[in-house]
């Protein structure tokens, strides 16, 4: 298990803040942020690349804070791979080796194996120059596995990486965390997270604003920099108000929220998912839910369909199929009834 | 294909005469030089000696000296310390010295008042007037060559290379000889003959050093004052050729090491 104890590090300008996290054995830890919010910081003092000015960080319940970065066996995959232009292949994953002293026959073998593994036995000759991302990512990675880490760590592995094969190499993280090895990954991409870990964190200036399950972090999440990451468009500042056993929000007068039950501040954020908001031609009469009528005022392509932008007191992002947006036929400037339950209005207390 | 415009030709026209600047008087000197005095000169034991003298002094002087220039070289370019820019700048002092006032530095370092001069003198060994000090004076003014090379070289690694190194268990040291020395060897080497060449036709500083054993340079000014122009000029027309000749073969043997690409920390 890796622990850290508040971990702090200042580097220029930035800092990272009292970072504590636990990670167990088999886990695959997303760690979630943007460009500059301190996760490679944090990845490097994992693996010793820095040391942190205070805390603790434990591996397996040893203490490896000042442990050599040669002796803590952690693995580090880096952004770019950090490939050695001038050795081969074979000189770049039998390095880790070679440092050991192993045998020949050992280091040949080894490699061989490791090679065959990820599907670069034909590149062991070439040198590295001309391989495509892909092609240096799986170097990387062999180069790595073949010193057997506790611990893989990966620093935005799939940043540099063609579309088209991305997805082998998600098969190829996932099938080494299936095997027991423990992950932890940094990216700035929320659906590397949503299709990798079992568990994720989300950082930002340095700091861990909400850790847990997948589900848990996306669906409920702590303030407004954490619901965009989860790709939450739509953001509504309101005030609560208690009327009977319901309770309502406000918005800028403009518009009142049916909410589920529960405790509520005075103000606060809400957040709608864009795909929890259906859509109609006519009124759905949703009395004990949400539902508004509004006007199209944009249609832009998403991942699942259409993404609509619809004005209906204030503006609300909504999320339609495909094949729901052809039946509906529904154009620019037409008009149209939002609805969605009341469970689906997320209530962030400090407003994020 | 880009159009000839004025400013190109005026380009060219500028860039022609400089290259004839350069090139004329060589011509000059060669083109003066007939074939018989040239072979009376190769068949000159006085000049063939101080020939072999000067480029075996150099070179000695530059690889001596790289053994503790490419580590400096390397603390540079890596490593942060307090007055950095101080000894950045004490690295370069020799290329603005005039060459005598080097000379007369160095004299008085290895002189058997100075310094250094009396440690050789303790072992029985006299540097003025010796391929030893003729190579310290040659170093002292040739050697921010080789380091500001190497340095700019082994700065041009990226850090993320040795990190990735460290990270697979490699020690420092091996991290230096197996990631950090071979990416940088282009310009180790360029700085290496760099400083081999200006070593060799130094003058200025040996001839205060060291008037003998005669180098090539000192020789070719001793026939000039001596002899007059006529009497200087085979020699300096044989040295020239030894000298290109021995640039050539270190420029070719630094370029056959395998050009590898290296993309800066910038770039990843």
């Amino acid at each position: 298990m890796l622990k850290l104890e508040n971990i702090s590090k200042k580097l220029g300008n930035f800092s990272l803040a009292e970072i504590s996290m636990e990670i167990r054995n088999g886990e695959y830890y997303v760690l979630l942020g943007r460009s500059g919010s301190g996760k490679t910081q944090l990845l490097e003092l994992i693996a010793g690349l820095n040391d942190p000015d205070s805390g603790k960080i434990w591996l397996d319940n040893e203490d490896i804070t000042t442990k050599k970065i040669q002796e803590r066996n952690i693995g580090l995959v880096f952004q770019d791979y950090a490939i050695f232009p001038n050795l081969t292949v074979f000189g770049n994953i039998a390095y880790s080796l070679r440092c050991k002293k192993t045998d020949k026959k050992v280091i040949n073998n080894e490699v061989t194996r490791i090679a065959k593994e990820l599907n670069i036995s034909h590149l062991l000759n070439r040198f590295t120059n001309n391989l495509s991302g892909g092609e240096l990512q799986r170097v990387a990675l062999a180069r790595t596995l073949i010193t057997s880490p506790r611990l893989l760590l990966l620093d935005e592995p799939l940043a540099s990486i063609d579309a088209s094969l991305k997805d082998d190499i998600k098969r190829t993280f996932r099938q080494l965390n299936r095997k027991g090895l423990t992950i932890v990954h940094v990216t700035h991409d929320y659906s590397e997270a949503v299709i990798l870990a079992t568990r994720i964190g989300v950082i930002h200036n340095g700091r861990i604003l909400q850790e847990g399950l997948p589900d848990d972090v996306f669906g409920k999440p702590v303030n407004r920099f954490v619901a965009r990451y989860a790709g939450i468009r739509n953001f509504f500042r309101v005030k609560f108000r208690n009327e009977g056993r319901s309770w309502k929000a406000e918005c800028n007068g403009n518009l009142v929220l049916n909410l589920p039950e529960g405790k509520y501040p005075e103000e606060g954020l809400i957040i709608i998912r864009s795909n929890a908001i259906s859509i109609f031609k006519a009124d759905p009469s949703n009395e004990a839910g949400n539902c508004f009528r509004g006007v199209v005022k944009e249609l832009s392509p998403s991942e699942q369909g259409i993404e609509l932008l619809v004005e209906a007191g204030e503006m609300f992002y909504v999320d339609v199929p495909m094949n729901d947006f052809k039946k509906l036929q529904i154009t620019e400037a037409s008009d149209v009834w939002i609805s969605f339950p009341a469970e689906a209005c997320i209530a962030l207390p400090g407003g994020g | 294909m880009s159009r000839n415009t004025p400013f190109t030709w005026i380009l060219l026209m500028l860039s022609s005469l400089v290259l004839l600047f350069i090139l004329a008087p060589l011509a000059g000197m060669f083109l003066h030089t007939g074939g018989s005095e040239l072979l009376e000169t190769v068949n000159d034991q006085e000049v063939r000696a101080s020939i072999w003298l000067t480029i075996w002094v150099a070179f000695a002087a530059t690889f001596f000296f790289a053994i503790g220039a490419i580590p400096l070289a390397w603390l540079l370019a890596r490593k942060k310390f307090p007055m950095k820019n101080i000894v950045q700048g004490i690295i370069d002092l020799p290329v603005v010295l005039p060459h005598t006032a080097a000379g007369i530095a160095v004299l008085g370092f290895i002189s058997r008042d100075g310094l250094l001069g009396k440690v050789a003198n303790s072992v029985g060994l006299t540097l003025i007037n010796n391929p030893a000090g003729i190579a310290l004076a040659m170093a002292f003014v040739s050697i921010p060559f080789l380091i500001n090379s190497a340095r700019d070289g082994f700065a041009a690694v990226p850090e993320r290379l040795e990190k990735a190194a460290l990270s697979l268990g490699a020690s420092r040291t091996r991290v230096l000889f197996t990631i950090s020395l071979p990416l940088a060897w282009r310009s180790i080497m360029t700085g290496f003959v760099m400083m081999f060449a200006r070593g060799m036709s130094e003058f200025g500083a040996v001839v205060i050093v060291a008037y003998h054993p005669m180098i090539a340079p000192v020789l070719i000014y001793e026939r000039f004052s001596s002899f007059g122009l006529k009497y200087a000029r085979p020699a300096s027309v044989l040295f020239i050729i030894v000298a290109l000749a021995v640039f050539i073969l270190l420029r070719l043997i630094a370029i056959r090491k395998k050009e590898t690409h290296i993309v800066p920390d910038a770039e990843a």
